[in-house]
């Protein structure tokens, strides 16, 4: 018995060790997969900085398909998804209604297993890029489905700001605390505090000046923006969502409309006006601006697929009138040459105001730093009048 | 009758002055002045200040603009 003992003991470890070794060896045997690169190189990747001095860029990734003996997958249909980092109402960012969105969803033919686009990304935290890679002839390679992750930290600005908000804020209630923590004398006739009074006045005062900085700087802004809008529209050009020249016939068509946070579906979609089939050995060079700015919040160049169209659905995050051109060009190795064509189509983004929830949060974050200093400023003064008296 | 009611009205206003005088009232009035400040500086949509104040929301930690 004992014998049969040591010798199922023996075997249950065997096992074991069969397994585990099995388990190792598998997780080490290399895998098809995509490989995530930037430029910047992620630890550089940094949020869209509004009103920026100088014009920001977009981050350029780049996606490579390889096989198990890291060859680039070749003749490959690459989808992509790319997610922003999840909602958090305790922690906003600057475009609240961004989290927890699609930034952008696209699926176009690599020829070397290679999608590379340039994409503003608007906020911080972590963004999900969940890719599928499947071959355009079938069964020349098992498809592939993997889910990156790409961390965006906080620029150190907003950090710096907060900081220095906080100290205001903290000296504001301090300052209040021990004003109104001191020993109020009402003098005869009077019917508050000399000082209660001086303090609430000087409060006023100050709420008044600052309502009236900021009123009257707006409105003065404000024309001053309607010259700029004026100068901002010839920045760029027009031109038509439909061109027909040099037996090509260029398309641009989607969405004109859309919300901040939505997806917005666009197709270009390139014809041979002779033949009437699909063009299919052009280069498609996208390009999605604002209206009134000069960086781009999205860029792609790429070959249109077999029916010669190249559809793609991106948010415009930034409340703002967009312009997404499209200029189609003949590849070097073809027989098809010709001048390129430009099509564009203009985009009208509705802004949504952040959520009150979050608004309110924050709000009270920030009052709550007031009330702190209010209290230590109050707690002080006590102990002063108490130290005094004693 | 009447001199009763004057000191009525007399001690009314006194506790009114005491009440608005207390130090809770004036700490929450001054909080609530401070706190709508904030509020308009950082976090109204009125459109004229949304763009005055449109850089300093978007370089503010957690201060949402659009």
């Amino acid at each position: 018995m004992k014998k049969f003992k040591m010798a199922a003991l023996i075997s249950m470890i065997c096992w074991v060790g069969v397994v585990f070794y099995s388990v190792v060896v598998s997780s080490q045997t290399p895998q098809p997969a995509v490989r995530l690169s930037t430029e910047p190189p992620i630890s550089e990747i940094r949020p869209f900085e509004a009103e920026a001095a100088v014009s920001p860029s977009p981050v350029r990734l780049t996606l490579q398909a390889l096989d198990a003996a890291g060859q680039p997958l070749e003749n490959a249909k690459m989808r992509l998804q790319i997610l922003t980092p999840p909602h958090n109402p305790w922690f906003s960012t600057d475009f609240p209604m961004v989290e927890g969105t699609e930034l952008l969803k696209m699926e176009a033919v690599a020829p070397k297993g290679e999608l590379q686009l340039q994409q503003m990304l608007p906020i911080r935290g972590d963004y999900k890029l969940l890719v599928e890679v499947t071959p355009v002839v079938a069964n020349a390679f098992s498809p592939i489905q993997q889910t990156l992750t790409l961390s965006v930290p906080e620029s150190s600005v907003k950090y710096r700001n907060f900081g220095i908000l906080v100290a205001i804020l903290l000296a504001v209630g301090l300052g209040g605390g021990l004003v109104l923590g001191g020993q109020q004398e009402i003098p005869v006739g009077e019917i508050a505090p000399q000082r209660v009074r001086l303090l609430l006045s000087g409060v006023i005062l100050l709420a008044i000046a600052s309502l009236l900085i900021v009123n009257i700087t707006a409105e003065l802004a404000e024309s001053h923006t309607h010259e700029h809008h004026s100068d901002a529209s010839h920045s760029h050009e027009p031109g038509p969502a439909l061109l027909q020249s040099q037996g090509l016939e260029a398309r641009l068509v989607g969405d004109i409309e859309t919300t901040v946070g939505q997806l917005a579906k666009l197709t270009v979609q390139v014809t041979d006006t002779v033949t009437g089939q699909p063009a299919r050995d052009v280069i498609l060079k996208i390009k999605t601006t604002p209206t009134e700015e000069e960086w781009a919040a999205f860029a792609y160049q790429g070959v249109p697929d077999e029916k010669g169209q190249l559809v793609w659905e991106e948010q415009f995050f930034d409340g703002a009138p967009h312009q997404v051109e499209v200029e189609v060009s003949p590849q070097s190795q073809s027989t098809r040459q010709f001048s390129p064509l430009r099509v564009v189509q203009d985009i009208e983004v509705e802004g949504v105001a952040p959520p009150m929830r979050s608004r309110l949060i924050v709000l009270g974050y920030f009052t709550s730093i007031i009330v702190i200093g209010l209290v230590i400023g109050l707690q002080f003064k006590r102990r002063s009048i108490w130290q005094y008296r004693h | 009758m009447k001199t009763s009611s004057i000191g009525t009205l007399g001690s009314l206003q006194q506790r009114t002055v005491r009440f608005t005088l207390s130090l809770p009232v004036q700490a929450t009035l001054y909080t609530s002045l401070f706190a709508l400040i904030l509020w308009t500086v950082y976090f109204s949509t009125y459109p004229a200040v949304h763009n005055q104040m449109h850089s300093l929301r978007h370089h503010t930690l957690m201060v949402g603009c659009h």
